[in-house]
């Protein structure tokens, strides 16, 4: 019965349980952004980052009692609400003159 | 922690990852948009589980409220389909893009249990709760070893001043486990060291640029005299929105400020680039 002892210490989150889902989430973020082709989604992805950032931020903050990542995670999501907003108006913008929101079609300014 | 917490803390955790998963899978940009609200909920009850009661309110106010709704709001406007929706067929990129994630994830996670170890976690949690029955007994029966009720003591701390299931980890070990009150009362043990002036900036709290001057505050900006007082019978502070705005209005003052201009000339970028001619 080595594994009940073993799943018990996992079972209880530490910060490691937090950090890591905070990683994963990132990476998930991360892949969206690679992965997708339109640009709206390739915005939610960015938020899916931000969020696991805010998400480490609190994580520390309470394991140090401390309050200062909870200020900062409260501008990442100003920060965030800013950038949401121009970035909508871009893609608005974007859609006028292609009729369409790939990020494919965006290609002029890589060359 | 009980068994309640760790269990939502693992269906919040699941709930986000499965989410997540779902945002960039979602062929529809419609549906990534409404998958993403539940993880921004996800999200919300792991901060309320890290005692960030304030920020779990805000997520959701501004990140599942204002944000999402622009969000659908944008996708319900361009009404996409047909060919401006992504093709449902097999691409390589697909793979290669995972593989990327998924090696980010391990090297994260490699230099996350590098610093982690969680047979050390298990062994205090056990030295922790051998230690809580010493005291108790030591309560109760007043027969026990000095030397080892001693060392308890100086573990959990005295039984009149008794703060339930605190561990008190070093860093190397990632564990922090502690209860809401103890979350609680180290807060508040911290602020009263502000205020007496006995915290040395290596703590990271309140520094001032020159560590000879003290740091003074107009009363009517002074945090928190003693945070105990407040409420009455309630030291909950950690977390909640008052300490969060007396940060922003202190420490945090410019940074504050320049997000309000930063919201402002965001809002006002917005409107010329959705405008169709500014004349």
């Amino acid at each position: 019965m080595a594994w009940v002892s073993t799943l018990g210490t996992y079972w209880e989150p530490t910060l490691a349980h937090f950090l890591l889902l905070s990683a994963a989430v990132f990476c998930i973020g991360l892949v969206g952004v690679m992965v997708r082709r339109n640009a709206i989604i390739v915005f939610m992805s960015i938020e899916l980052m931000l969020n696991s950032v805010n998400l480490t931020f609190i994580a520390f903050a309470r394991y140090r009692f401390e309050m200062d990542g909870h200020v900062f995670a409260f501008f990442v999501m100003a920060v965030a609400a800013a950038e949401a907003a121009v970035a909508l108006a871009i893609v608005i913008h974007v859609f006028r003159h292609k009729r369409g929101v790939s990020v494919d079609d965006l290609q002029e300014l890589k060359y | 922690m009980g068994f309640w917490e760790p269990l939502f803390f693992w269906i919040f955790a699941f709930g986000a990852l499965a989410t997540s998963c779902a945002v960039i899978v979602m062929r529809n940009p419609l549906y990534c948009a409404l998958t993403l609200i539940a993880d921004f909920f996800c999200f919300a009850g792991l901060y309320v589980l890290l005692s960030a009661h304030f920020l779990a309110v805000v997520q959701i106010l501004v990140y599942g409220g204002a944000i999402m709704v622009l969000f659908l709001f944008i996708i319900m406007l361009l009404n996409l389909r047909g060919k401006n929706l992504e093709p449902n067929r097999f691409q390589i990129h697909y793979v290669l893009a995972s593989i990327a994630g998924v090696l980010m994830f391990v090297f994260a996670g490699w230099a996350i249990f590098s610093a982690v170890d969680m047979e050390t976690v298990a062994e205090e949690r056990a030295q922790y709760a051998e230690c809580v029955e010493v005291v108790e007994e030591a309560a109760e029966t007043e027969a026990v070893d000095d030397a080892e009720y001693g060392a308890c003591v100086a573990l959990v701390g005295e039984p009149d001043e008794w703060v339930p299931h605190r561990v008190d980890s070093q860093i190397p070990n990632l564990s922090a486990d502690a209860s809401e009150e103890a979350v609680e009362e180290e807060y508040v043990h911290r602020l009263r060291q502000w205020k007496a002036g006995t915290a040395t900036p290596a703590e990271g709290k309140y520094p001032s640029f020159d560590p000879d001057r003290t740091f003074e505050l107009p009363p009517s900006l002074e945090p928190d005299p003693e945070p105990a007082d407040v409420v009455p019978g309630r030291e909950g502070l950690y977390g909640t929105f008052k300490p969060v705005s007396m940060m922003l209005v202190n420490r945090f003052v410019i940074p504050f400020e320049l997000t309000a201009i930063l919201l402002l000339a965001s809002i006002v970028g917005a409107v010329i680039l959705a405008k169709r001619r500014v004349t």
